[in-house]
């Protein structure tokens, strides 16, 4: 199974058009990979998509990096018990 | 004509003057008359005080269930008895709206009439609709009314080509006859005066009139007869100067004045065959008729009958304040309407789902600086219809967001938040970003798209309704 960080450069890499080898942990989805308003809702959306988590709105919309996005979702994942890496 | 030049000068000012004794925004925008209007008639001024109305005692009728229903599949007995529930609301404990008319005809009409008067409100008061047959007075009678209106249809063509009289005599007197068993029934006759606006008013109307004066003469005020004055086509005009039978101003002025019909007898009933049902009617209740008849958002035989909802709104701004009208009752009775299926346009004053929605993006804008520069007054709390901005690339998922929870109805926890209207959201903005659009998105539209993407709240809110 892929991991979590893996899982969510693909997601991002989709939702952005961008390749994923490119998307780093320290890039901010809206300065360095181009999120405008729109795709932010739509990241957010397709993370719950792949997890199977339902994210709470104004706290998954505050996560600006890709690292962020990271710890964010295993944190939910984990209150939520979804299992997430093999 | 006066064709002197007169200078203006700038009143230069600092602040703004909003006018706001005309249009206070709390209420709808105040119709303040100076008099007298003075109307040639027989060749010599006659004068109206105009401004009188806000004294007199105006009411609303409603023939919801009369005309209203001779333009649609009937009502049910339970949406009736609702309707008419929300309409003692909505007319509120003055009796704004004042009466309303029932069918006696069949079984449900009665029952209809027996449970609406059942829920023990004092207006609108019930009365009948009978044809002019002696013999129906046994219903009225039968219902326990003590009023009812009756056909007395009085231009020629009624007269002679549709009620097949051999002369206008043979019809009067038919027509006085019926008036007399009414008063033996102790009930008393509501006159409907078909076709006034295409009638001979000196040759037939008035002579009939002056009998109808003659015989309420000799019963108790109770039983007087009152006339209701139909402009059955739509003929009438409430233009200064327009000749009879269809001026509106004059009809009035020889009813009420060489006749000696008081006021609180005569009664303007409209049609909209010419887009001038509601200005005919404020017109009517101006130059005295006191009693305007109206339908909810104008149902009514071919085009329709004055707006009900018009009617409240005119009657708010000729008195100047609500006299306990409750109109956020408007709202319930159009969501009402629409539920069982009566199709109430968009753009339709008071009550149309974009009534107050601005496309445009500079109005939009004003809206966001100060809601009264485009809202035409406080719509949230009169009619709980808060000002709304059509959809386009500048809304934002927040706005997607807002629209589909209006739409769909859904408040507190129910609502749903922008990571939900993502793909709506996306395809708004791909409607300018990838086909170019430049125009708002209208509802009609984002309902489609709304079906389309989420059929599980379509099915939850709207199956059924639409």
């Amino acid at each position: 199974m892929a991991t979590i960080e893996e899982r969510i450069k693909q997601v991002t890499a989709r939702v952005l058009k961008l390749n994923p080898e490119e998307i780093r942990p320290e890039h901010n989805f809206a300065a360095d990979l181009g999120a405008e308003s729109v795709q932010s809702i739509e990241l957010v959306a397709m993370f719950e998509q792949e997890f199977g988590i339902e994210m709470e709105e104004d706290a998954a919309l505050a996560v600006e990096t890709v690292g962020g996005a990271i710890d964010f979702i295993r944190d939910v994942c984990r209150q939520q018990g979804v299992e997430t890496e093999g | 004509m006066n064709t002197e030049r007169k200078s203006h000068t700038l009143v230069d000012a600092d602040r703004p003057n909003l006018l706001e004794d005309r249009f206070p925004h709390a209420l709808p925008p105040l119709i303040r008359l100076t008099g007298p209007v003075v109307e040639t008639i027989d060749g010599k001024p006659a004068q109206f005080d105009v401004s009188d109305v806000k004294k007199r005692d105006i009411v609303i009728t409603d023939t919801t269930f009369r005309d209203g229903q001779q333009s649609r599949p009937p009502y049910t007995i339970d949406q009736m008895v609702h309707i008419y529930d929300l309409l003692a609301k909505l007319g509120g404990p003055n009796g704004v709206i004042r009466q309303t008319e029932f069918f006696l005809y069949t079984k449900n009409d009665r029952e209809t009439l027996r449970r609406c008067r059942e829920l023990g409100h004092t207006y609108p008061e019930c009365t009948g609709w009978i044809r002019a047959v002696k013999g129906d007075f046994r219903l009225v009678k039968e219902a326990g009314l003590r009023e009812t209106g009756m056909l007395t249809s009085c231009s020629d063509y009624h007269i002679f080509h549709k009620l097949k009289f051999p002369s206008r005599k043979a019809c009067m007197d038919s027509y006085c006859d019926v008036v007399k068993a009414a008063f033996d029934a102790g009930v008393r006759p509501r006159c409907h005066l078909e076709d006034i606006t295409r009638s001979d008013i000196e040759g037939f109307v008035l002579p009939f009139i002056d009998r109808l004066m003659e015989l309420s003469s000799a019963v108790p005020d109770e039983l007087s007869v009152k006339v209701r004055l139909c402009d059955t086509m739509g003929f009438g005009l409430s233009y200064p100067g327009a000749e009879l039978p269809r001026s509106i101003p004059k009809l009035i002025y020889k009813m009420n004045r060489e006749c000696g019909v008081p006021s609180d007898r005569l009664e303007w009933h409209g049609h909209n065959d010419f887009h001038k049902v509601h200005i005919n009617g404020g017109t009517a209740w101006l130059y005295g008729c006191n009693a305007v008849n109206t339908t909810l958002f104008g149902f009514g035989e071919r085009t329709g009958n004055p707006p009900l909802e018009g009617a409240v709104m005119e009657y708010i701004a000729l008195k100047g304040g609500l006299c306990g009208i409750n109109t956020t009752v408007i709202t319930e009775l159009a969501d009402y309407m629409r539920s069982i299926g009566l199709p109430i346009p968009d753009n339709y004053p008071f009550a149309g789902k974009a009534f107050n929605t601005t496309s445009a993006g500079i109005h939009a804008g004003g809206l966001r600086q100060d809601e009264r520069i485009y809202n035409i007054f406080d719509t949230t709390t009169l009619l709980g219809r808060p000002p709304r901005v059509a959809i386009t690339d500048k809304s934002g998922a927040d706005g997607v967001a807002h629209w589909l929870n209006e739409f769909f109805g859904l408040k507190g926890d129910d609502r749903i938040n922008k990571i939900r209207v993502h793909e709506l959201a996306r395809w708004v903005i791909d409607q300018y970003d990838v086909q170019g659009r430049l125009t708002s998105i209208s509802d009609q539209e984002l309902e489609t798209k709304a079906k389309e993407l989420y059929p599980d709240l379509w099915a939850k809110c709207k199956a059924g309704r639409n």
